[in-house]
Protein backbone atom coordinates (compact mmCIF):
# COMPACT_ATOMS: atom_id res chain seq x y z
CA UNK A 1 0.00 0.00 0.00
CA UNK A 2 2.94 2.32 0.53
CA UNK A 3 3.22 2.16 -3.24
CA UNK A 4 0.41 4.71 -3.28
CA UNK A 5 2.73 7.34 -1.79
CA UNK A 6 4.93 7.91 -4.87
CA UNK A 7 1.82 7.77 -7.05
CA UNK A 8 0.33 10.91 -5.59
CA UNK A 9 3.08 13.44 -6.52
CA UNK A 10 3.33 12.06 -10.05
CA UNK A 11 -0.43 12.20 -10.29
CA UNK A 12 -0.30 15.84 -9.25
CA UNK A 13 1.98 16.57 -12.20
CA UNK A 14 -0.43 14.83 -14.58
CA UNK A 15 -3.28 16.75 -13.04
CA UNK A 16 -1.44 20.03 -13.55
CA UNK A 17 -0.81 19.21 -17.21
CA UNK A 18 -4.49 18.35 -17.73
CA UNK A 19 -5.53 21.55 -16.01
CA UNK A 20 -3.15 23.69 -18.03
CA UNK A 21 -4.26 22.17 -21.32
CA UNK A 22 -7.85 23.10 -20.49
CA UNK A 23 -6.79 26.74 -20.02
CA UNK A 24 -5.28 27.29 -23.46
CA UNK A 25 -6.90 29.95 -25.65
CA UNK A 26 -8.92 28.52 -28.53
CA UNK A 27 -9.73 30.34 -31.78
CA UNK A 28 -13.32 31.05 -32.82
CA UNK A 29 -14.64 28.86 -35.63
CA UNK A 30 -18.35 29.55 -35.20
CA UNK A 31 -20.71 31.89 -37.05
CA UNK A 32 -21.45 34.92 -34.89
CA UNK A 33 -23.50 37.18 -37.17
CA UNK A 34 -27.26 36.54 -37.05
CA UNK A 35 -28.97 37.17 -40.40
CA UNK A 36 -32.61 37.88 -41.20
CA UNK A 37 -33.54 35.52 -44.04
CA UNK A 38 -36.24 36.50 -46.51
CA UNK A 39 -37.79 34.22 -49.10
CA UNK A 40 -39.30 35.56 -52.33
CA UNK A 41 -42.73 34.23 -53.31
CA UNK A 42 -45.15 34.83 -56.16
CA UNK A 43 -48.12 36.88 -55.04
CA UNK A 44 -51.37 34.94 -55.46
CA UNK A 45 -49.91 31.48 -55.99
CA UNK A 46 -47.40 31.46 -53.12
CA UNK A 47 -44.87 29.65 -55.27
CA UNK A 48 -41.21 30.34 -54.87
CA UNK A 49 -40.08 33.24 -57.05
CA UNK A 50 -36.74 34.11 -58.55
CA UNK A 51 -36.04 37.80 -59.03
CA UNK A 52 -34.14 38.80 -62.16
CA UNK A 53 -32.22 41.34 -60.11
CA UNK A 54 -32.15 42.34 -56.47
CA UNK A 55 -30.45 45.20 -54.70
CA UNK A 56 -30.75 45.93 -51.00
CA UNK A 57 -29.14 48.95 -49.40
CA UNK A 58 -29.69 51.69 -46.83
CA UNK A 59 -28.80 55.34 -46.56
CA UNK A 60 -27.00 56.70 -43.56
CA UNK A 61 -26.05 60.26 -42.83
CA UNK A 62 -22.48 59.75 -43.98
CA UNK A 63 -22.69 56.91 -46.47
CA UNK A 64 -24.73 54.22 -48.20
CA UNK A 65 -24.51 50.62 -47.07
CA UNK A 66 -24.95 48.13 -49.88
CA UNK A 67 -25.95 44.70 -48.65
CA UNK A 68 -26.99 42.78 -51.76
CA UNK A 69 -26.59 43.26 -55.49
CA UNK A 70 -27.32 39.97 -57.24
CA UNK A 71 -29.22 38.37 -60.10
CA UNK A 72 -31.46 35.29 -60.08
CA UNK A 73 -32.22 35.48 -56.37
CA UNK A 74 -34.94 33.46 -54.60
CA UNK A 75 -33.93 34.27 -51.00
CA UNK A 76 -31.59 36.72 -49.32
CA UNK A 77 -30.07 37.32 -45.91
CA UNK A 78 -29.64 40.70 -44.22
CA UNK A 79 -28.01 41.74 -40.95
CA UNK A 80 -30.13 43.89 -38.65
CA UNK A 81 -28.58 46.98 -37.13
CA UNK A 82 -27.29 45.72 -33.73
CA UNK A 83 -27.01 49.30 -32.47
CA UNK A 84 -30.70 50.18 -32.94
CA UNK A 85 -34.14 48.66 -32.46
CA UNK A 86 -35.09 49.31 -36.09
CA UNK A 87 -33.50 48.87 -39.49
CA UNK A 88 -34.52 50.53 -42.76
CA UNK A 89 -33.83 48.80 -46.06
CA UNK A 90 -34.34 49.95 -49.64
CA UNK A 91 -35.21 46.89 -51.71
CA UNK A 92 -34.95 47.17 -55.48
CA UNK A 93 -36.62 44.18 -57.10
CA UNK A 94 -36.38 43.93 -60.91
CA UNK A 95 -35.60 47.64 -61.05
CA UNK A 96 -38.50 48.81 -58.82
CA UNK A 97 -37.68 50.12 -55.34
CA UNK A 98 -39.62 49.70 -52.11
CA UNK A 99 -38.76 50.74 -48.56
CA UNK A 100 -39.05 48.30 -45.67
CA UNK A 101 -38.70 49.16 -41.98
CA UNK A 102 -38.20 46.35 -39.44
CA UNK A 103 -38.71 46.84 -35.69
CA UNK A 104 -37.19 44.40 -33.23
CA UNK A 105 -35.90 43.78 -29.72
CA UNK A 106 -32.28 42.78 -29.19
CA UNK A 107 -30.93 40.36 -26.62
CA UNK A 108 -27.33 39.27 -25.99
CA UNK A 109 -26.42 35.64 -26.60
CA UNK A 110 -23.18 33.89 -25.69
CA UNK A 111 -21.95 31.98 -28.74
CA UNK A 112 -18.94 30.46 -26.94
CA UNK A 113 -16.16 31.62 -24.64
CA UNK A 114 -13.89 31.80 -27.71
CA UNK A 115 -16.30 33.69 -29.96
CA UNK A 116 -17.90 35.88 -27.30
CA UNK A 117 -21.38 37.36 -27.51
CA UNK A 118 -23.67 38.31 -30.34
CA UNK A 119 -27.07 40.02 -30.40
CA UNK A 120 -30.15 38.02 -31.34
CA UNK A 121 -33.27 39.93 -32.42
CA UNK A 122 -36.98 39.31 -32.01
CA UNK A 123 -38.93 40.99 -34.82
CA UNK A 124 -41.87 42.93 -33.36
CA UNK A 125 -43.23 44.61 -36.48
CA UNK A 126 -42.56 45.82 -40.01
CA UNK A 127 -43.77 48.30 -42.58
CA UNK A 128 -43.24 48.39 -46.33
CA UNK A 129 -44.23 50.46 -49.34
CA UNK A 130 -46.03 48.63 -52.17
CA UNK A 131 -44.45 49.67 -55.46
CA UNK A 132 -43.56 46.07 -56.34
CA UNK A 133 -43.90 44.33 -52.98
CA UNK A 134 -47.42 43.01 -52.43
CA UNK A 135 -46.94 41.72 -48.87
CA UNK A 136 -44.09 41.27 -46.44
CA UNK A 137 -45.01 38.96 -43.57
CA UNK A 138 -43.20 37.58 -40.52
CA UNK A 139 -42.76 33.83 -40.75
CA UNK A 140 -40.41 33.41 -37.79
CA UNK A 141 -39.67 36.44 -35.60
CA UNK A 142 -36.42 35.11 -34.09
CA UNK A 143 -33.28 36.23 -35.91
CA UNK A 144 -30.53 33.99 -34.57
CA UNK A 145 -27.81 31.69 -35.89
CA UNK A 146 -30.10 28.79 -36.85
CA UNK A 147 -30.45 29.91 -40.47
CA UNK A 148 -34.26 29.61 -40.53
CA UNK A 149 -36.27 31.92 -42.81
CA UNK A 150 -37.80 34.91 -41.06
CA UNK A 151 -39.83 36.81 -43.69
CA UNK A 152 -41.94 35.97 -46.75
CA UNK A 153 -41.88 38.63 -49.45
CA UNK A 154 -44.73 38.33 -51.99
CA UNK A 155 -44.48 40.36 -55.21
CA UNK B 1 -36.00 -40.58 4.16
CA UNK B 2 -36.69 -38.31 7.15
CA UNK B 3 -33.40 -39.40 8.71
CA UNK B 4 -31.49 -38.62 5.52
CA UNK B 5 -33.10 -35.17 5.29
CA UNK B 6 -32.21 -34.43 8.90
CA UNK B 7 -28.59 -35.48 8.41
CA UNK B 8 -28.42 -33.30 5.28
CA UNK B 9 -29.53 -30.17 7.13
CA UNK B 10 -27.15 -30.89 10.02
CA UNK B 11 -24.30 -31.22 7.53
CA UNK B 12 -25.30 -27.90 5.97
CA UNK B 13 -25.27 -26.22 9.38
CA UNK B 14 -21.90 -27.72 10.20
CA UNK B 15 -20.42 -26.63 6.91
CA UNK B 16 -21.89 -23.11 7.43
CA UNK B 17 -20.41 -23.01 10.91
CA UNK B 18 -17.02 -23.97 9.57
CA UNK B 19 -17.23 -21.16 7.05
CA UNK B 20 -18.02 -18.64 9.77
CA UNK B 21 -15.13 -19.84 11.84
CA UNK B 22 -12.76 -19.52 8.92
CA UNK B 23 -13.65 -15.83 8.36
CA UNK B 24 -11.04 -13.27 9.37
CA UNK B 25 -12.03 -10.25 11.43
CA UNK B 26 -10.23 -6.92 11.33
CA UNK B 27 -10.77 -3.82 13.38
CA UNK B 28 -11.42 -0.86 11.10
CA UNK B 29 -11.27 2.75 12.31
CA UNK B 30 -13.97 5.00 10.87
CA UNK B 31 -12.71 8.55 10.22
CA UNK B 32 -14.00 12.05 9.86
CA UNK B 33 -11.93 14.13 7.44
CA UNK B 34 -11.66 17.82 6.63
CA UNK B 35 -9.52 18.90 3.72
CA UNK B 36 -8.43 21.82 1.58
CA UNK B 37 -7.94 21.78 -2.18
CA UNK B 38 -4.43 23.01 -2.88
CA UNK B 39 -4.87 22.89 -6.65
CA UNK B 40 -6.98 26.09 -6.44
CA UNK B 41 -4.21 28.36 -5.10
CA UNK B 42 -1.67 26.66 -7.39
CA UNK B 43 -3.83 27.32 -10.43
CA UNK B 44 -4.15 30.97 -9.33
CA UNK B 45 -0.41 31.31 -9.94
CA UNK B 46 -0.88 30.13 -13.51
CA UNK B 47 -4.34 31.39 -14.42
CA UNK B 48 -4.79 34.94 -13.14
CA UNK B 49 -8.44 35.02 -14.23
CA UNK B 50 -9.59 32.36 -11.78
CA UNK B 51 -9.68 32.28 -7.98
CA UNK B 52 -10.98 29.01 -6.57
CA UNK B 53 -10.79 27.84 -2.96
CA UNK B 54 -12.41 24.55 -2.00
CA UNK B 55 -12.83 22.64 1.24
CA UNK B 56 -14.28 19.20 1.70
CA UNK B 57 -15.41 17.00 4.55
CA UNK B 58 -16.22 13.34 4.69
CA UNK B 59 -17.29 10.73 7.22
CA UNK B 60 -16.89 6.97 6.86
CA UNK B 61 -20.13 5.11 7.41
CA UNK B 62 -18.48 1.71 6.92
CA UNK B 63 -15.22 0.35 5.60
CA UNK B 64 -16.15 1.07 1.97
CA UNK B 65 -18.53 4.01 1.89
CA UNK B 66 -18.03 7.57 3.08
CA UNK B 67 -20.50 10.42 2.95
CA UNK B 68 -18.90 13.56 1.60
CA UNK B 69 -19.72 17.23 1.27
CA UNK B 70 -17.81 20.28 0.18
CA UNK B 71 -18.07 23.89 -0.76
CA UNK B 72 -16.03 26.12 -2.98
CA UNK B 73 -15.70 29.84 -3.55
CA UNK B 74 -14.83 30.83 -7.09
CA UNK B 75 -14.30 34.14 -8.77
CA UNK B 76 -13.62 34.48 -12.49
CA UNK B 77 -12.72 37.63 -14.41
CA UNK B 78 -11.95 37.58 -18.11
CA UNK B 79 -11.09 40.59 -20.18
CA UNK B 80 -10.98 39.65 -23.85
CA UNK B 81 -10.86 41.83 -26.93
CA UNK B 82 -14.51 41.09 -27.65
CA UNK B 83 -15.97 40.98 -24.13
CA UNK B 84 -15.38 41.51 -20.42
CA UNK B 85 -16.97 38.82 -18.27
CA UNK B 86 -17.03 38.23 -14.53
CA UNK B 87 -18.73 35.70 -12.30
CA UNK B 88 -18.42 34.75 -8.66
CA UNK B 89 -20.26 32.52 -6.28
CA UNK B 90 -20.39 29.58 -3.92
CA UNK B 91 -20.90 25.99 -4.92
CA UNK B 92 -21.89 23.08 -2.69
CA UNK B 93 -21.49 19.37 -3.37
CA UNK B 94 -22.85 16.37 -1.49
CA UNK B 95 -22.61 12.68 -2.21
CA UNK B 96 -20.75 9.49 -1.38
CA UNK B 97 -17.36 7.91 -2.05
CA UNK B 98 -16.82 4.19 -2.50
CA UNK B 99 -13.44 2.66 -1.63
CA UNK B 100 -12.48 -0.37 -3.71
CA UNK B 101 -9.64 -1.38 -1.37
CA UNK B 102 -10.59 -4.10 1.11
CA UNK B 103 -10.76 -3.19 4.78
CA UNK B 104 -7.86 -5.43 5.82
CA UNK B 105 -5.60 -3.70 3.26
CA UNK B 106 -6.81 -0.11 3.55
CA UNK B 107 -6.94 -0.11 7.37
CA UNK B 108 -8.69 3.25 7.14
CA UNK B 109 -5.51 4.85 5.80
CA UNK B 110 -5.74 4.30 2.06
CA UNK B 111 -8.41 4.74 -0.50
CA UNK B 112 -8.74 4.13 -4.21
CA UNK B 113 -12.26 4.56 -5.34
CA UNK B 114 -14.91 6.62 -6.98
CA UNK B 115 -17.36 9.22 -5.78
CA UNK B 116 -20.68 10.52 -7.02
CA UNK B 117 -21.83 13.98 -6.00
CA UNK B 118 -24.58 16.43 -6.72
CA UNK B 119 -23.53 20.04 -7.04
CA UNK B 120 -25.35 23.33 -6.61
CA UNK B 121 -23.82 26.63 -7.68
CA UNK B 122 -25.15 29.99 -6.51
CA UNK B 123 -23.51 32.63 -8.62
CA UNK B 124 -23.66 36.10 -10.11
CA UNK B 125 -22.55 36.81 -13.68
CA UNK B 126 -22.09 39.96 -15.70
CA UNK B 127 -20.60 41.01 -19.03
CA UNK B 128 -19.71 44.67 -18.55
CA UNK B 129 -18.75 45.03 -22.20
CA UNK B 130 -19.54 43.00 -25.29
CA UNK B 131 -18.24 44.19 -28.63
CA UNK B 132 -19.92 43.38 -31.94
CA UNK B 133 -19.06 44.02 -35.54
CA UNK B 134 -21.14 43.48 -38.66
CA UNK B 135 -21.93 45.30 -41.92
CA UNK B 136 -23.63 48.10 -39.99
CA UNK B 137 -20.40 48.78 -38.12
CA UNK B 138 -18.97 48.14 -34.66
CA UNK B 139 -20.55 48.83 -31.31
CA UNK B 140 -20.75 47.80 -27.69
CA UNK B 141 -23.45 46.46 -25.40
CA UNK B 142 -23.66 45.02 -21.89
CA UNK B 143 -25.14 42.02 -20.14
CA UNK B 144 -26.43 43.39 -16.82
CA UNK B 145 -25.58 41.55 -13.58
CA UNK B 146 -27.83 38.60 -12.79
CA UNK B 147 -28.02 35.96 -10.06
CA UNK B 148 -28.52 32.33 -11.06
CA UNK B 149 -28.49 28.82 -9.60
CA UNK B 150 -26.80 26.01 -11.51
CA UNK B 151 -26.99 22.24 -11.00
CA UNK B 152 -24.49 19.55 -11.93
CA UNK B 153 -23.37 16.00 -11.20
CA UNK B 154 -19.78 15.11 -10.38
CA UNK B 155 -18.08 11.73 -10.80
CA UNK B 156 -14.71 11.61 -9.04
CA UNK B 157 -12.32 8.69 -9.25
CA UNK B 158 -9.30 9.21 -7.04
CA UNK B 159 -6.80 7.97 -4.49
CA UNK B 160 -5.95 9.02 -0.96
CA UNK B 161 -3.22 7.93 1.41
CA UNK B 162 -2.14 8.75 4.95
CA UNK B 163 1.30 10.38 5.06
CA UNK B 164 1.37 11.03 8.81
CA UNK B 165 -1.03 9.89 11.50
CA UNK B 166 -4.03 12.15 11.08
CA UNK B 167 -2.88 13.72 7.78
CA UNK B 168 -3.87 12.39 4.39
CA UNK B 169 -3.21 13.59 0.86
CA UNK B 170 -5.04 12.58 -2.24
CA UNK B 171 -6.19 13.64 -5.64
CA UNK B 172 -9.42 13.30 -7.52
CA UNK B 173 -10.00 13.48 -11.21
CA UNK B 174 -13.46 14.85 -11.80
CA UNK B 175 -16.00 14.64 -14.57
CA UNK B 176 -18.78 17.16 -14.12
CA UNK B 177 -22.02 16.84 -16.05
CA UNK B 178 -24.08 19.99 -16.35
CA UNK B 179 -27.76 19.60 -15.55
CA UNK B 180 -28.63 23.29 -15.81
CA UNK B 181 -26.68 26.55 -15.69
CA UNK B 182 -29.88 28.30 -14.61
CA UNK B 183 -29.27 31.34 -16.80
CA UNK B 184 -31.30 30.41 -19.89
CA UNK B 185 -30.01 29.38 -23.29
CA UNK B 186 -28.76 32.86 -24.23
CA UNK B 187 -26.70 33.75 -21.19
CA UNK B 188 -24.90 30.54 -20.32
CA UNK B 189 -22.00 31.60 -18.10
CA UNK B 190 -18.52 31.74 -19.58
CA UNK B 191 -17.52 30.36 -16.16
CA UNK B 192 -19.98 28.87 -13.67
CA UNK B 193 -18.44 28.77 -10.17
CA UNK B 194 -17.90 25.20 -9.02
CA UNK B 195 -18.50 23.78 -12.49
CA UNK B 196 -16.43 25.56 -15.15
CA UNK B 197 -17.40 26.76 -18.61
CA UNK B 198 -21.21 26.80 -18.67
CA UNK B 199 -21.29 26.36 -22.45
CA UNK B 200 -19.91 22.83 -22.11
CA UNK B 201 -22.11 19.92 -21.02
CA UNK B 202 -19.15 18.10 -19.49
CA UNK B 203 -16.03 19.33 -17.74
CA UNK B 204 -13.00 17.35 -16.64
CA UNK B 205 -10.17 18.28 -14.34
CA UNK B 206 -8.58 17.43 -11.05
CA UNK B 207 -8.35 18.46 -7.43
CA UNK B 208 -5.58 17.78 -4.93
CA UNK B 209 -6.57 17.65 -1.29
CA UNK B 210 -4.66 17.75 1.97
CA UNK B 211 -6.92 16.54 4.77
CA UNK B 212 -6.92 16.12 8.51
CA UNK B 213 -8.34 12.81 9.59
CA UNK B 214 -9.76 11.91 13.00
CA UNK B 215 -10.92 8.40 13.94
CA UNK B 216 -14.30 8.52 15.66
CA UNK B 217 -15.30 4.86 16.00
CA UNK B 218 -13.94 1.38 15.44
CA UNK B 219 -15.88 -1.38 13.79
CA UNK B 220 -15.18 -5.03 13.20
CA UNK B 221 -15.15 -6.05 9.57
CA UNK B 222 -15.38 -9.67 8.49
CA UNK B 223 -13.07 -10.58 5.64
CA UNK B 224 -14.17 -13.58 3.63
CA UNK B 225 -11.23 -15.88 2.93
CA UNK B 226 -10.52 -16.71 -0.67
CA UNK B 227 -11.99 -20.08 -1.64
CA UNK B 228 -9.42 -22.19 -3.39
CA UNK B 229 -10.63 -25.19 -5.35
CA UNK B 230 -8.55 -28.29 -4.63
CA UNK B 231 -7.00 -30.29 -7.41
CA UNK B 232 -8.88 -33.30 -6.12
CA UNK B 233 -12.27 -31.60 -6.75
CA UNK B 234 -11.21 -30.50 -10.20
CA UNK B 235 -10.14 -34.03 -11.05
CA UNK B 236 -13.43 -35.44 -9.85
CA UNK B 237 -15.50 -32.92 -11.84
CA UNK B 238 -13.32 -33.23 -14.87
CA UNK B 239 -13.45 -37.02 -14.84
CA UNK B 240 -17.21 -37.19 -14.85
CA UNK B 241 -19.17 -37.06 -18.08
CA UNK B 242 -21.79 -34.31 -18.36
CA UNK B 243 -25.26 -35.23 -17.17
CA UNK B 244 -24.13 -38.17 -15.05
CA UNK B 245 -23.62 -36.44 -11.71
CA UNK B 246 -23.96 -38.51 -8.58
CA UNK B 247 -27.56 -39.00 -7.61
CA UNK B 248 -27.79 -42.01 -5.40
CA UNK B 249 -28.49 -41.25 -1.77
CA UNK B 250 -26.38 -38.07 -1.54
CA UNK B 251 -28.84 -35.61 -3.10
CA UNK B 252 -26.30 -34.23 -5.53
CA UNK B 253 -23.51 -33.51 -2.97
CA UNK B 254 -20.66 -35.87 -3.77
CA UNK B 255 -18.33 -36.51 -0.91
CA UNK B 256 -20.90 -35.75 1.77
CA UNK B 257 -22.32 -38.51 4.01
Amino acid sequence: MTRLLPITPSAAVIVLIISLSSCSVQPCYEETDPLMITELLVSGTGEMAKADSLRVYTYRTADTLRFINEKGVSRFALPLDPGNDESLFLITLNGVTDTAVIWYERRPHLVSPECGYTLFSEIRGLHTTHNIIDTLIIENPTVDLDGQKNLHLFY
Amino acid sequence: MARRTCIFFISLLLSGGNAALSQDTVTFPLHIRAGFDISGPVMKLIDKDLISYGVTGSADINSSVALTAGFRYSSFNSSEVIYDFSSRGLSFTAGADYNFIKANVSQGKYSAGIGLRYGLSFYREEASMIRYTNEWGAGEAVVPPGRHTGHYLEITPGVRTEIFPGVTIGWNLYMRLLISAGAGKDLKPVWMPGYGAGTSGMRTGAEYYVSLSIPYRKIKVYIKPKIQESDEDEDEEGGQPAGTGSSSGTMGFPGRL
